[in-house]
């Protein structure tokens, strides 16, 4: 309430305590009533505009958040980007594999053909190697869906960036969903921790040293 | 335990291509009756209907891992000789130390040669 009012309001009371032996006449109830009313009025005024100002701060924040929100095309990302990712995925486990298997069995047509007739022998192993060279274009298919998943990862990365900055969110401490949570306690248990990648990990030589005892420091701080 | 090249050889490994490298690379040093089995659960039931000379197992595999597999033939009295190498992409100190105090007898890291192999399999039959 302004400080104007409350000093009106203020002298108004002092004068009705100094008169409370004596009758309060009516003309100071009604000049009481008229300050109080006045000064409610113009409080609730000024209650109402900041009340105003807040909601429509409130309103105008969800209305960004709406646009942010229809800016970060979940169902977009969910129904087509990140499946569609997976697909590529998929063919990659898929053409590597077929690759793999054409190799293998052109290294063993090899290696059990027989060299009796030197030049079948050798039109043999030319046409194989042929093959082998074929199969190994997979890997110019396979870099080229590999750029499609990343770019699919940047995408994402940059649509939940923005966002996480125009929502001004800060990350949970230490959250993870019941499947995270239920994932790291099954690769704690299987110590499955998957392929290392470069720097991680140790190499073949380290891992001789560790398996014939070389390193006891390290078996005793696991004790 | 002296290398004899006829004993037979189980590898363990849920990837077929890695099987199939395995093979070909065992047959090449001259082992030629190898089996092989999909997961830890699969190698124990053929190891217990089948004596083998050498366990050669990967250790991520669904259901039960090669390091669970370990666990369970160093458990097991009329399997517990059997020699063992573990050969995987998990090359995390935990994991070799959690292998050695299980009894593993050498471990291979993923990717890996012939010749690692080969070495591998002589440092397990010359101890």
């Amino acid at each position: 309430m302004p400080l104007v009012e409350i000093k009106q309001l203020d002298q108004i009371v002092s004068v009705l305590r100094e008169k409370r032996s004596s009758d309060v006449s009516l003309t100071d109830m009604v000049s009481l009533v008229e300050v109080t009313t006045e000064s409610l009025h113009t409080f609730f005024e000024s209650l109402d505009k900041a009340v105003f100002r807040e909601l429509k701060e409130i309103a105008d924040y969800i209305g960004r958040m709406r646009e942010e929100i229809g800016a970060l095309q979940a169902n977009d990302m969910s129904r087509a980007r990140i499946p569609a990712a997976g697909q590529e995925l998929d063919a990659i486990v898929k053409s590597t594999e077929d690759a793999s298997n054409t190799i293998m069995e052109c290294a063993e047509a090899v290696m059990a053909a027989e060299a009796i007739d030197l030049k079948s022998y050798r039109a043999f192993v030319e046409d194989r190697m042929m093959v082998l060279f074929e199969a190994c274009s997979f890997q110019d298919l396979t870099g080229q869906r590999i750029s499609k998943v990343v770019s699919t990862l940047k995408m994402i990365e940059s649509r939940v960036n923005r966002f996480a900055e125009a929502a001004r969110v800060r990350d949970a401490a230490d959250f993870r969903d019941a499947r995270e949570i239920a994932e790291e306690e099954h690769r704690k248990l299987k110590l499955v921790n998957g392929p290392a990648l470069a720097g991680q990990g140790n190499p073949q030589d380290v891992i001789d040293e560790l398996i014939s005892g070389a390193m006891p420091d390290v078996f005793a701080d696991t004790k | 335990m002296a290398l004899d090249a006829t004993m037979p050889i189980l590898v363990v490994d849920d990837y077929k291509t890695m099987i199939r490298i395995i093979r070909n690379l065992l047959k090449q040093l001259g082992f030629d009756d190898v089996d092989e089995a999909a997961d830890g659960s699969e190698a124990l039931t053929k190891m217990r209907a089948k004596k083998y000379g050498l366990v050669i197992s990967d250790w991520n595999m669904e259901p039960m891992t090669g390091y669970e597999l370990l666990k369970e033939v160093r458990g097991d009295t009329s399997l517990s000789k059997t020699p063992f190498i573990m050969v995987t992409a998990e090359s995390k100190t935990e994991n070799v130390i959690a292998a050695k105090k299980a009894g593993v007898d050498n471990y291979i890291v993923k990717p890996f040669n012939a010749q690692t192999l080969k070495s591998k399999i002589d440092a397990v039959f010359a101890e």
